[in-house]
């Protein structure tokens, strides 16, 4: 917008320059056909066969996932209709099973909604720390960290939470009634704090914030010295630099990082189990009221007490819709991050 | 003429700034201001902490991170002026940050450790738990089966997972046949298959054409799914590594291509593939979703793994934590602890290998 906006003069030459590095120059003897004439023993064949299959078995799963799950789907709309997506509740009692999955789709977006927003500014402040501020030693042992953080298995999250987190959430939470209760979110008219949406999206976040920060870390890393060195030289203040030079270059990555934590947020199944009291009412907006959806987390706790196939293929569809959502998001995530590191390199 | 190549700035603040001098040394006047800074919001918010009756999570949202902002603000105003203030609110923030995530962890660790402590012994380790209900005490059982059921699944999603996963990252580093884009545009998009979904894949297809049941190998096939997207892609990066004069030299000897790969590329690039592995099984090791739908629980010890329902870990502590009595949750705690220590071993043995091999690249 104002002329620091052009500070990143170097990075458009510096792309270019970079792909007819020498060393990708002879890189042609490299992208020969195995079945050229030079190898066309018939082992290398064989092997070459062998090894394309093996590679489109992702493809193959993930288009197993879809149809199996997909069928699954089609006969829920046919026993439930449209209402399967648009209506809530689920009673198994009736004769065929009624369910609608509205309120659990709703309450997975809320719930990421919620720990999108308390993990994007942690994420991105934890890595501008790292990146512009720690000394560097402090930023590899945050580094590590973070990782560690990463590392944890969402079962130990979800039992942390149970024990530690949620006994003093439920006190942060009637702090926010009492005090912020006349906004909308905050209300409260049951004076009870436990399995809220709230602290399923706090859990979330904690979640979300390794990888978010994993990848902007990544990505504010990669930023040219040589941009941080001249806007410094030019009297940038850090504020300044940030804002004109290293959050611009990093944006795609960023956004990219903040989607593949939504993905996983999305598909986050135990933590959200132990800290979400699940109901099928859809709830809204009032966020620490207790009770709330979450479609991964409906699944599991359904399928322990299934009462039969109908249920059991309700589920399934259940989960063809997580599915969708899921890949989706992590589709276009990897799509941003892929675009921005081209853009950088 | 230099100088008209640099459009002068509209906004009034860059147009007066000062020169930083980043060479001279700090004055005294910033240390005692970025002192004064630190120390005066700490002191007040422990004096209300400790001599009022505000709760503590007020003092420090309401009063104590306010009043680091302010201070932090005209500390930053005073010796630096105007400019400084977005700084100082960026760098307060940027360590609160750090601080919380940091605290988050702490707490995770050190709980799992004091809480999971109080569980572990010698025979919780390989003793099952056929005899045990809630209620019994921490002297008897174990989680030794879940333990072993832990270690058949990742045998059995590894022995699946990672020839896929190697062969995958083969078709993209030496093969580079046409099919290369797609191929690692669905392995990413695998990537970010819920654990839960691929559990439920599993038990469609063992419900649709009922050639096994919940065990060992339907776990370990959903273990695989979630285990071949992190196999593949490090894999890949490892094989890029190495460098193209081995497979090059291989090739010129009269080798083919297979056995360039077999017998040249491959073992060059060993202890990065034994990685691979390594961060596959630490990827999955801990998934409890696909589990609970793919090979259930069992109390009991089960060695076939095309067998009846099996215990894992994961789901061995699932089933611990939402339970009122104090031994069982004790017993989650534990399983947890341990659970986190084969997770840290795997991490760090990763890492090491990781690191033999920059170092023998050259």
């Amino acid at each position: 917008m104002f002329v620091m906006a052009g500070v990143p003069f170097g990075c458009p030459q510096t792309s270019t320059s970079l792909r007819q590095h020498p060393d990708m120059a002879h890189s042609d003897l490299e992208q020969r056909d195995l079945n050229s004439a030079a190898t066309s023993h018939r082992g290398d064949r064989v092997f070459s066969r062998i090894v394309t299959g093996a590679a489109f078995t992702s493809l193959i799963v993930l288009a197993g996932i879809a149809i199996f799950l997909g069928v699954q789907a089609v006969s829920a709309f046919q026993s439930q209709g449209l209402d399967f997506i648009f209506s809530t509740g689920w009673d198994i009692n009736t004769d065929p099973p009624t369910a609608g999955i509205w309120g659990m789709l709703y309450g997975s977006v809320l719930l990421a909604v919620i720990g999108l927003a308390i993990a994007v500014p942690v994420a991105l402040m934890l890595s501008i720390f790292m990146v512009f501020l720690a000394p560097q030693k402090l930023a590899a042992v945050l580094t590590n960290l973070i990782d560690l953080l990463a590392a944890i298995p969402s079962v130990i999250i979800g039992l942390w939470a149970f024990y530690i987190l949620n006994p003093p959430a439920e006190g942060w939470q009637e702090l926010l009634n009492q005090y912020l209760g006349w906004i909308p979110i905050f209300e409260n008219t049951s004076q009870n704090f436990s399995g809220t949406p709230f602290i399923a999206g706090l859990v979330l976040a904690i979640m979300m914030i390794p990888i978010i920060t994993s990848i902007s870390r990544e990505v504010l890393s990669r930023t040219p010295p040589d941009l941080v060195n001249a806007a410094e030289a030019l009297g940038c203040s850090l504020w300044t630099m940030l804002r004109y030079v290293a959050l611009p270059y990093g944006r795609g990555g960023i956004v990219g990082g903040v989607m593949l934590g939504l993905g996983r947020a999305l598909g986050e199944t135990i933590a959200v189990f132990f800290v979400l009291k699940l109901t099928f009412e859809t709830n809204w907006y009032h966020i620490i009221e207790s009770g709330g959806g979450s479609i991964a987390t409906l699944i599991v706790s359904r399928f322990g007490e299934v009462s039969g196939p109908e249920e059991l293929n309700l589920l399934l569809a259940a989960g063809f819709f997580l599915f969708l959502g899921t890949i989706g998001v992590n589709i276009v995530a990897n799509l941003i991050v892929a675009r921005t590191g081209r853009m950088q390199k | 003429m230099s100088t008209m190549t640099y459009q002068a700035p509209m906004n009034p603040d860059d147009l007066v700034q000062k020169p930083t001098r980043p060479w001279r040394q700090k004055p005294r006047s910033f240390t005692t201001a970025v002192a004064l800074a630190v120390a005066i919001p700490a002191v007040i918010s422990a004096g209300l902490f400790f001599y009022s009756s505000i709760p503590g999570a007020l003092v420090l949202t309401v009063i104590f991170f306010p009043l680091q902002l302010l201070a932090s603000a005209i500390a930053a105003w005073s010796t630096r002026g105007v400019r400084g203030i977005a700084d100082s609110v960026i760098i307060v923030n940027a360590i609160g940050s750090t601080v919380f995530a940091l605290v988050v962890l702490l707490s995770l660790i050190g709980s799992l450790v004091v809480r999971g402590l109080r569980a572990l012994s010698a025979h919780f380790v390989y003793q099952n738990s056929v005899f045990i209900n809630p209620s019994t005490p921490l002297e008897y059982g174990g989680i030794g089966h879940a333990l072993l059921g832990t270690i058949l699944i990742v045998g059995i999603a590894s022995l699946i997972a990672v020839p896929i996963g190697i062969a995958t990252a083969v078709y993209i580093t030496e093969v580079r046949g046409k099919a290369v884009p797609y191929v690692r545009f669905f392995v990413q998009a695998m990537s970010g298959v819920p654990s839960v979904v691929a559990g439920l894949f599993i038990l469609t297809i063992a419900v649709s054409t009922g050639w096994f049941s919940q065990n060992a190998f339907a776990g370990g096939l959903a273990y695989a799914i979630l285990m071949l997207p992190t196999v593949a892609r490090t894999a890949e990066e490892v094989l890029k590594l190495i460098p193209d004069e081995l497979r090059t030299g291989a090739l010129a000897l009269g080798s083919t291509r297979a056995r360039t790969v077999m017998k040249v590329v491959l073992p060059a690039a060993k202890t990065g593939i034994i990685t691979a592995i390594l961060l596959g099984i630490a990827r999955v090791i801990g998934e409890t979703a696909p589990l609970l739908l793919a090979a259930g629980n069992n109390d009991g010890t089960v060695f076939n793994p095309f067998g009846q329902a099996i215990a894992s870990i994961p789901v061995y502590i699932f089933n611990n934590v939402a339970v009122p009595y104090p031994d069982a949750v004790a017993r989650a705690w534990g399983a947890a602890l341990v659970l986190m220590i084969l997770i840290a071993v795997l991490f760090t043995l990763a890492r090491v290998l990781g690191r033999g091999r920059v170092g023998r690249a050259k």
